[in-house]
């Protein structure tokens, strides 16, 4: 008899506990766990406030599936500059690619140096430019987001609520944003081909369609997801995803990091005049 | 016009029919929901007027409303690159094509000041110091020993690393005349089209970055002085020339709204190495339709593989 | 007097634009003023970038041969906000192209003038506005 009523005290106090604990975090419907409730954007829209320098922190610009280390591909830099491991960021670690797009992934990774956009600084692309080891920066209005990259000093807008399209294909696509609850949902298309997802020879075509999602689960952590689709080159959608980091630094902020003068050299030197 | 009249113009320049609505005489009627002024939105500061006021206009402040339309009637026809009779080849070749790839603007500023530069108050830049002038012989010697035997000899807007439109100071040029401005509590960001550059500026009084930091657009910091944002920028390379300057530039940028469709645009060169005395430029920022679209434009340079492949042949067939 | 003001001030616009086009200087790097072309080609390609799009048309010779011809343009941003887009020069479309050779002897020329065949300029009165969306029409 006492023993249940102990048990029964026990088992109110846990639930009390329980109740008092989750008030701390707000339990969003259908949505499983209580997430972390951001504080609100300045422009008093309800919206989260995702302005910062954000930067992920893996190797998913090597590659975006699990790899082992590897040597690099210039000896003299040895250490510096092989391929650390990584654990991948895409589900199921599995990049479903039509028959001939696996093979010209492998041609792509076998002559990554003459072949990665990312050697003549040619802008990322994205999702690239979100896991570049570069920070970036995010400048939220209600009506636009701008998302500025240190890399190449890529840039794209965000348009908010929109249905405008693109006149034609660019390297950052074309963005369309809006919010589901406390997350931003960003569609992009219009890319052309020309980027690639890693320095693994990951690529896509034209047809490359992106859905992005950028969720504050914590002060300064944001976790994003991208959904890949391109019927030219995957047989169906595949989806990656990783933690972003806030840059926490005082006076933290974007540098130069324009990169065109450190490959026109490479790009051009065999134009160059030729002095005796 | 009477000098006095003319200063009488242009110090009228914030009181434009739309302006004279709100309170006060100048004061933006639009505001953040913090309580900032609102300088947001898309807006360009494409103009025909010139940067320096022609010599032969000597004090000549302002121009009439009829002589603006004459002179912008006339800059029009001038201009048109679609008007190829009597030009010779060279000159031919220098405009480059049609006039529907051009955006260089229709009308003088609002003011109808006759030149950018406001101060001095003969509207020209300042004369150079003998160490800017020698900087500007060295550099003019260059240009003509090696125009293009590598790319680093070519213009930063060839090389797609810099646009006159960015700077800073923003300048208006041949199109894509374009900005957007963003702004939050803590920052103000501008989305310049060439070459897809932000500047994103922190107001909350940090200092600038370490003079070991030399950037292509400096490094800005700014703050809000009553309705205007001040902003002061340093840190330039010793390779991003505006006019001659040197990396101990320090240029002060005013941008105030002085109604929905205005931001009035100023900026201040405060160069000893380079300039005699400091002086000032304004060149107010019109709303504009936009939208800016993306301007990659080194992924596209093929001009720079053009340029030099020509000059080794021309090299060649000397 | 103030006749000779207007004219005073009508050569400022020669002379003094608010920044020189000095980048232009580039296409007399590229292109050879002494070099003058004049192509009727069928568009194969448009390459709608930046710094400048590129026009590619095959040009058929009097002899039968076909040369690929690649004719240079300006930014096309300033036609996208006139309404123009990717589609707006369909391949298969007769373009004629006077303009300038490359000066490395390659088949590149600028594209100093390019219309239609019946002489209509090229991007004026397509889908949009035909107009150019004009920024400082603003009220003064």
């Amino acid at each position: 008899m006492r023993h249940r009523i102990r048990g029964a005290i026990v088992a109110s106090a846990a639930a009390v506990a329980a109740a008092t604990f989750s008030l701390a975090v707000i339990p969003t419907a259908g949505q499983g766990p209580a997430i972390y409730k951001a504080p609100r954007s300045a422009f008093k829209d309800g919206k989260p406030d995702v302005n910062g320098i954000w930067q992920a922190n893996n190797t998913a610009n090597w590659d975006i599936q699990d790899h082992a280390a590897r040597q690099g591909p210039i000896l003299e830099l040895g250490a510096a500059f092989s391929v650390p491991a990584g654990l991948g960021v895409v589900e199921g670690n599995d990049i479903p690619y039509q028959p001939w797009a696996a093979a010209k992934k492998k041609e792509n990774a076998a002559n990554w140096l003459k072949l990665d956009p990312e050697i003549k600084c040619y802008m990322p692309g994205v999702p690239r430019a979100a896991y570049m080891p570069y920070p970036f920066q995010i400048v939220q209005t209600p009506t636009q987001i701008l998302m500025a990259y240190e890399f190449a000093s890529a840039s794209r807008t965000i348009y908010m609520n929109s249905t405008d399209e693109s006149p034609a294909d660019t390297w950052m696509g074309w963005s369309r944003g809006r919010w589901d609850g406390d997350t931003l949902v960003v569609d992009v298309t219009s890319f052309n081909d020309q980027t690639w997802f890693d320095r693994a020879g990951n690529f896509h075509s034209e047809a490359l369609h992106v859905v992005e999602r950028y969720t504050p689960v914590s002060r300064d952590v944001l976790q994003y997801e991208a959904t890949i689709e391109d019927p030219k080159v995957f047989t169906r959608p595949w989806k990656i995803s990783m933690p972003l980091y806030r840059r926490v630094e005082k006076n933290a902020q974007l540098l130069e990091y324009k990169c065109v003068e450190f490959v026109e050299e490479l790009m051009y030197g065999h134009l160059r005049k030729k002095t005796r | 016009m009477h000098a006095l009249a003319a200063v009488i113009v242009v110090l009228s320049l914030a009181a434009s029919p739309a302006a004279a609505q709100s309170a006060t005489k100048g004061r933006p009627s639009l505001r953040t929901p913090w309580g900032d002024p609102d300088l947001q939105g898309l807006w360009t500061n494409a103009t025909l007027t010139p940067f320096e006021r022609p010599r032969e206009l000597a004090d000549k402040q302002t121009l009439s409303a009829e002589e603006a339309a004459a002179f912008e009637k006339q800059t029009l026809q001038a201009r048109d690159a679609d008007r190829r009779e009597g030009a010779g080849a060279d000159a031919d070749l220098a405009l480059a094509y049609n006039q529907f790839w051009y955006d260089r603007g229709t009308k003088v500023v609002s003011t109808r000041r006759t030149s950018l530069v406001v101060d001095p108050p003969d509207g020209r830049v300042p004369a150079l110091t003998s160490e800017g002038q020698r900087r500007a012989d060295a550099r003019a010697v260059a240009r003509r020993s090696s125009p293009a035997d590598g790319p680093e000899d070519r213009p930063l807007a060839e090389r797609c690393i810099l646009w006159p439109t960015a700077g800073p100071p923003m300048l208006p040029s041949g199109y894509n005349n374009n900005y957007q401005i963003l702004q939050t509590p803590t920052h103000v960001a501008i989305l310049i089209e060439m070459i897809h550059d932000v500047r994103i500026i922190p107001l909350d009084g940090r200092p600038h970055a370490s003079p070991h930091i030399r950037q292509w657009l400096g490094d800005s910091r700014g703050r809000w002085e009553g309705h205007t944002l001040v902003v002061t920028t340093t840190n330039y390379r010793n390779d991003t020339s505006f006019r001659g300057s040197s990396e101990n530039l320090r240029l002060t940028e005013r941008f105030t709204r002085v109604d929905a469709e205005t931001i009035n645009y100023e900026f201040t060169v405060d160069d000893p190495a380079t300039f005699t005395k400091s002086w000032t430029a304004a060149i107010p920022m019109t709303k504009a339709e936009g939208p800016i679209f993306e301007y990659a434009c080194h992924e596209g340079n093929y001009g720079m593989t053009n340029l030099l492949s020509g000059a080794r042949a021309e090299e060649k067939n000397r | 007097m103030r006749a000779k003001l207007i004219l005073v001030l009508a050569g400022v616009g020669l002379m003094c634009a608010a920044v020189p086009l000095r980048a232009h200087h580039a296409f007399a790097a590229e292109f050879d003023a002494q070099k003058p072309i004049k192509l009727e080609g069928t568009v194969t390609k448009v390459e709608w970038i930046n710094p400048h799009a590129w026009i590619h048309i095959d040009v058929k010779r009097p002899d039968g041969k076909v040369e690929e011809w690649m004719i240079e343009g300006g930014t096309p941003n300033t036609l996208f906000r006139r309404g123009v887009t990717k589609n707006s020069l369909p391949i298969g479309t007769v373009i004629v192209v006077d303009g300038y050779q490359a000066k490395d002897g390659t088949l590149k020329g600028n594209g100093r003038d390019l219309t239609f065949k019946d002489g209509r300029k090229l991007f004026i009165g397509s889908t949009g506005t035909g107009a150019p969306n004009d920024p400082a029409e603003s009220p003064r």
